[in-house]
């Protein structure tokens, strides 16, 4: 078979990004930059248009004119088309409807202290993205010349995972794992545990209760394609429980940034409630960017959360395999071997690489944290001004605390944070709000001065965005309302008590138990 | 007034069964029924948003949910055909997959069909997959008369 659409629509794409890049270059757009207030994404939004508009045009011209034979050369390529137009998606998105619907949001003026209506809604090129591609699958089909392409989405991601690899310290890694080990440990045993109990009860057949409790359990969809063989659903019992899922996923996607935003969490409690209440894995990595979409401290908080659940896959699906093995006479023979070899998830392997050489410092100098680094030997425009002196200076009399005033004095002797320690210290001052917001505002200049990003992790930073960008929109291109439609049934009743129970029990636990120091 | 060539339109779901019941009742004898099943395409998307799974995981549940599919349709259409048999009709069938409509106006125009027989939607609340067929762009389609079966729970 050949997979290559002889179709003018990639050469079209293409010859649209060069365009939208050539008039960023050209100034023709300086108006609408300046508009919408997206003046940071310039060196983007012209790098990327002229690179993947080139790529398009090339590959777009072969498309048309060359001729294509059946084999590996014309699988890849005819890919190229819907990765693309996946890709011009997440581009238009980012670049422009997101700060537009951000500039209306400010025009309406505040709606929650000082958040706006795009803040507490998470209205960002994220779910956004994931918005746009569900209405492009419902409202329009995804165009046949894209429909090879569009699978790309869920090699973004995985690529995404796999560079994030790069951003942890091993005190994160250490610290989060454990964290979310305990986490995931009880609510996924909790609620596949939930989930049986329940089945019994309501006397729905063991195929429907294996196959929803692997659903509500662990990472929803992914966990129900595991499972399903294994238990044997039935048709009808496959189409409620995935039905159910996405429902609850794209819901949540849209309601946990708004109640985290409600309760003011932090990164670090959002990504862990996130990682353990939301069933479905994708909307994991949807609502963690929602809810911070200029940085990925949320998403690595997430992520460790979403691999963890992943590595308890095959153990859920081998207990689900001897559990029904013991509850039918017909129900196929359980090979401990083949489930975990089968399930078990290779990308995370590349994560656990990447994390691994990072560790040995070559893509960040060895003293970086959290993908930053302390050097305080700054140009003298960096230094504290005569003025930010003085604002510093006259709230000094409202810290308490000897090491604060140590530090303070450090600081306001030498106009430049003096050390780590110091550093950490006068970030305590910040956060215990004690001073006013322009002597903080002082403060937090003072320590971006002496907190370098490495362009390395600076790049992966920007390529992990992009990349999670590109498969959020393609997987929204996989949600049909034709199969959230099919929620129902028991699955629907079992799944939302379930379901509601885990969201508001993991929040309550990271409520009580989990601060943002990790 | 018996009919010599029906198409039945019917996948297992008590409002089906009213409609084989009824196309059969309604058949001649000798007669015939052309049994159309029709996968719906939202099956198309019951892979969801999955992409933590491996390829191999992924074409293990693609074959298991088509040889399921495929399985159910098969008890069904070994039922019907007995019970056709066993009432003195012809019987042969047809899989299609795509929107319920779509392929029943597709089918009914495919043969010298003298009368289409669908069952009723099932009543409201009632467990069932949703996969309704919309009436208006079937009736506008045929040239031959089409009959709904009342449901039974009706």
């Amino acid at each position: 078979m050949v997979y290559t659409h002889k179709h003018p629509a990639l050469l079209i794409m293409g010859i649209i990004m060069l365009a939208m890049g050539a008039a960023t270059s050209s100034g023709i757009m300086d108006g609408v930059i300046n508009y919408l207030h997206i003046s940071k994404l310039v060196w983007e939004l012209t790098s990327l248009s002229y690179v993947f508009g080139a790529i398009a045009v090339a590959v777009g011209l072969w498309h048309l004119f060359g001729e294509h034979r059946e084999g590996n050369l014309d699988y890849y390529l005819s890919s190229i088309t819907g990765g693309i137009f996946i890709l011009l998606i997440a581009m238009l998105i980012r670049w422009f409807v997101a700060p537009y619907v951000a500039v209306v949001s400010k025009s309406l003026g505040p709606v929650m202290g000082d958040k706006y209506l795009h803040d507490v809604m998470g209205l960002n090129y994220v779910v956004l993205g994931i918005l746009a591609g569900i209405i492009i699958v419902n409202v329009f089909r995804i165009p046949a010349w894209a429909e090879n392409g569009v699978r790309l989405s869920r090699l973004g991601l995985k690529t995404g995972v796999i560079l994030l690899g790069t951003l942890y310290s091993a005190a994160e890694l250490r610290s989060l794992g454990g964290l979310s080990v305990v986490m995931i440990g009880f609510f996924v045993l909790g609620s596949v545990g939930l989930v049986l109990w329940f089945g019994a009860r309501r006397k729905v057949p063991n195929s429907m209760g294996g196959v929803l409790s692997a659903g509500m359990g662990v990472c929803g969809v992914s966990a129900t394609v595991a499972a399903a063989p294994v238990v044997q659903a039935r048709s009808v019992e496959i189409a409620y429980t995935i039905g159910t899922i996405l429902l609850w996923g794209v819901g949540c996607m849209f309601l946990f940034p708004v109640i985290g935003h409600v309760l003011d969490m932090g990164h670090v409690q959002f990504g862990a409630w996130a990682g353990t209440g939301i069933l479905n894995s994708a909307q994991v990595a949807g609502a963690a960017l929602a809810y911070q979409p200029n940085g990925i401290e949320t998403l690595k908080v997430a992520e460790i959360f979403n691999i963890t659940r992943v590595l308890v896959l095959p153990i859920i699906v081998l207990w689900l395999a001897v559990w029904y093995v013991k509850r039918e006479e017909n129900a196929p023979g359980v090979s401990v071997g083949r489930v975990v070899f089968e399930k078990f998830p290779m990308f995370v392997l590349g994560f656990l690489l990447m994390f691994a050489l990072s560790s040995t410092g070559i893509f960040a100098p060895a003293q970086h944290y959290k993908g930053k680094y302390f050097d305080n030997n700054i140009a003298e425009s960096k230094l504290l001004k005569s003025e930010d002196v003085a604002v510093l200076q006259a709230e000094a009399g409202k810290v308490a605390r000897e090491d604060q005033k140590a530090a303070l004095g450090r600081l306001l002797e030498n106009r430049k944070v003096m050390s780590i320690d110091d550093d950490d210290v006068l970030r305590g001052l910040v956060n215990a709000g004690v001073l006013s917001k322009d002597a903080n505002g002082v403060l937090k200049q003072a320590h971006k001065s002496v907190r370098h990003t490495a362009k390395k992790v600076s790049a992966f930073r920007n390529w992990i965005t992009w990349l999670f960008a590109f498969g959020l929109v393609g997987l929204g291109m996989q949600i049909t309302i034709a199969s959230i439609r099919q929620a129902g049934g028991q699955p629907l009743v079992i799944g939302g008590i379930v379901g509601s129970a885990k969201a508001v029990l993991s929040l309550i636990v990271v409520l009580m138990f989990v601060r943002e120091t990790i | 007034m018996p009919y010599q060539n029906i198409l039945l339109a019917s996948h297992g779901t008590p409002g089906a069964r009213a409609a084989e019941e009824l196309a059969l009742r309604l058949c001649a004898s000798p007669g015939g029924i052309h049994h159309l099943l029709v996968v719906p395409d939202f099956w198309t998307g019951m892979m969801g948003d999955d992409w933590l799974n491996n390829v191999r995981t992924r074409i293990t549940y693609g074959k298991y949910v088509e040889s399921t599919l495929e399985r159910e349709l098969q008890e069904h259409v070994e039922r019907v055909c007995a019970e056709a048999e066993g009432a003195g009709a012809r019987y042969s069938y047809e899989l299609k997959v795509g929107q319920p409509a779509e392929c029943l106006a597709e089918a009914a125009g495919a043969a010298g069909y003298d009368l289409v027989v669908i069952g009723s939607p099932r009543p409201k609340g009632a467990a069932g997959l949703r996969s309704r067929m919309s009436l208006d762009p079937v009736v506008r389609a045929l040239n031959i008369p089409l009959l709904v079966a009342p449901h039974p729970d009706a």
